[in-house]
């Protein structure tokens, strides 16, 4: 899937000491097979630049098409119904089927809507959703760039977002799309605020901005270590705020059908439609891969296998336990991710939907500060124990 | 002072009763996973209606008496009674006799009030047509005999709740000659005969 880590050496000394082994190098193996063959070095980089972006993409979008086969099959199940079953196997091709028929279904434009900002409207929606991908790890190489300011680039990137919502709802020409937009654009500009602390209560803890740093800070004692046990409000507060931000059953006002027809994506079909129903369903995986990285120790296995590894004797650079170890750490990725998906989908058939005055209160009187005190308490419990909050 | 610390926690205690409601809530959703559809396969599965059920309405043409009766206690006078009187005869004699159903509500007085019972109940629901002139049925569409969900062979019969065994609630793979909970008609009739011996 990918790599990316230049050199260990672009690691801050600190980390070297948990990390002796570099696990599996996809990035220095590719250039260097293509250099024997006879390649310069500088054609062998450009050939090798675009594959972990494509593979991303294509991961990215596999993955929607995985979650809304299984919203539908999971709503199905809430409500005592079957869902799709003659698409495919158990209607696994059901999400292909839509997408095809998004596809070809006329691009219409309604008249005196804005042309320009109608149509960039979706891009602008989607492009930062795809491009935080950039900074999810399914493994200890096994990321895009290891940025060390990864988990901002997230932050930074999902407040692109309303822009967007803003701009296809007022070029619509259209008053629920308007009001769609609006409530979109105050509803993410007020769940940002919390989502930023409960990030930094992490941040803090893990001394780094980077999402490698924030999973390696969780590693080493299994199921233990995970910071879901250091940030009990925490992870509550970011998991609020992360369905706020992907417009999920409690907060998904700004498209609530019964009141909105469907929000800012009133006006639209065809491809564009399909912009907007794929960037919110990237948007959701995104938020719970981010989640269980930030929580629930990322490709970690509940029980180190590390540890396992040297009860039964076996060298942390063998080559099939590190193949081994990458395997079992994206399927955790997936599977912790695809669990978050899980509990949203039984929540949209849980809960109501609140109103835009509870959501504002909810946002600015409960989850603000409870967040500020949060990030307050994890800065005095790191001054008071340094050795369990990252001191 | 001790104002405030009060509402702070009557405020934290509200949130925590938020917190298990939504858990309660979840716990309930959470159950349905494991609980069974409940869909019937509508053109493949069907339902099969029950004794009392008000279908499409049967007619009988040559019982038909001509009194009216059924247009008399209609709620919307829908059934169209064509007859001329014979002189010879001194007898009404019936024509045409038809129901719109596409008005008809299947209140089922007609039925109820018909005196030489020529009107009679089917189990007949599906009267989808493109037309809604298609709906108004003659004498003959009147007189067809109902279609039956048992005797299709394209389609799989499915009881109803009240009509599987005790305890069951899965009409599918149900034992052959499985009976319902409780007596059938016969057999109460039967018990108050041997009663009454």
């Amino acid at each position: 899937m990918v790599r990316a880590i230049l050199a260990p050496s672009k690691r801050p000394n600190k980390h070297l000491a948990w990390q002796m082994n570099t696990g599996i190098d996809l990035q220095g193996n590719f250039l260097q097979t293509l250099k024997d063959i006879g390649l310069p070095a500088g054609v062998a980089k450009a050939l090798w630049i675009p594959l972990p972006l494509f593979l991303m993409l294509v991961t990215a979008t596999v993955g929607v098409l995985v979650v809304v086969w299984l919203e539908r099959k999971i709503s199905a199940a809430a409500q005592q119904r079957i869902g799709p079953e003659y698409a495919g196997p158990l209607g696994v091709l059901q999400p292909v089927a839509d997408g095809v028929k998004l596809v070809f279904k006329e691009d219409t434009l309604s008249s005196k809507s804005d042309r320009w900002l109608f149509t960039l409207g979706p891009v602008v929606v989607v492009i930062p959703v795809f491009l935080s991908y950039l900074i999810v790890p399914f493994g200890q190489n096994l990321v895009i760039t290891d940025l060390n300011v990864g988990i901002f680039l997230w932050i930074a990137l999902s407040s692109i977002t309303p822009i967007g919502l803003l701009m296809s709802g007022y070029a619509s020409n259209n008053k629920y799309s308007l009001l769609g937009g609006l409530r979109a654009a105050a509803q993410s500009i007020s769940y940002e605020i919390p989502l930023a602390f409960a990030v930094l209560a992490i941040v803090m803890m893990s001394n780094s901005l980077s999402t490698i740093d924030i999973v390696q800070q969780q590693s080493g004692y299994g199921v233990l270590g995970w910071n879901i046990w250091r940030q009990p409000v925490g992870f509550i507060i970011f998991w609020i705020a992360a369905l706020a931000e992907c417009e999920r059953l409690p907060f998904d006002l700004p498209e609530a059908e019964e009141e909105l027809v469907a929000g800012y994506q009133t006006e639209y079909s065809g491809m564009k439609f399909a912009l907007f129903y794929l960037g919110s369903y990237v948007n959701l995986v995104l938020s719970a891969l981010i989640f269980a990285i930030l929580y629930l120790g990322g490709w970690e296995s509940p029980i180190p296998i590390e540890k396992l590894a040297g009860l039964l004797g076996v060298g942390e650079t063998t080559p099939w336990l590190q193949a081994i170890a990458a395997a079992i750490g994206i399927t955790m990725t997936v599977l912790k991710a695809y669990l978050l998906v899980f509990l949203a989908i039984l929540m949209r058939w849980t809960v109501p939907r609140v109103r835009i005055d509870q959501l504002l209160n909810l946002g600015w009187k409960f989850l603000l500060p409870v967040s500020l005190v949060n990030l307050l308490l994890t800065a005095a419990l790191k001054l008071t124990f340094p050795f369990a909050f990252g001191g | 002072m001790f104002k405030i610390l009060k509402q702070v926690s009557d405020y934290a205690q509200e949130s925590f009763l938020a917190a298990k409601y939504i858990g309660q809530g979840l716990s309930v959703t959470f159950d349905h996973m494991r609980r069974r559809p409940v869909t019937v396969q509508y053109p493949y599965e069907k339902l099969i209606p029950t004794e009392r059920f008000r279908g499409r309405i049967h007619f009988e043409f040559d019982k038909c008496i001509s009194c009216e009766v059924c247009v008399r206690v209609c709620p919307i006078n829908l059934p169209v009674v064509d007859w001329e009187f014979n002189k010879e005869a001194k007898k009404k004699e019936l024509k045409h006799y038809s129901i719109d159903f596409g008005v008809c509500i299947f209140c089922g007085n007609c039925v109820e009030y018909c005196p030489t019972n020529c009107l009679s109940m089917t189990e007949e629901y599906e009267l989808a047509s493109y037309d809604r002139h298609e709906l108004n049925y003659d004498n003959v569409a009147l007189g067809r005999l109902p279609y039956k969900v048992t005797d299709d062979p394209m389609v799989k019969p499915l009881r109803e709740f009240g009509y599987l065994p005790k305890g069951v609630l899965e009409p599918h793979d149900l034992a052959a000659g499985s009976k319902r909970a409780g007596k059938r008609p016969e057999e109460i009739i039967k018990a108050e005969e041997n009663q009454k011996a």
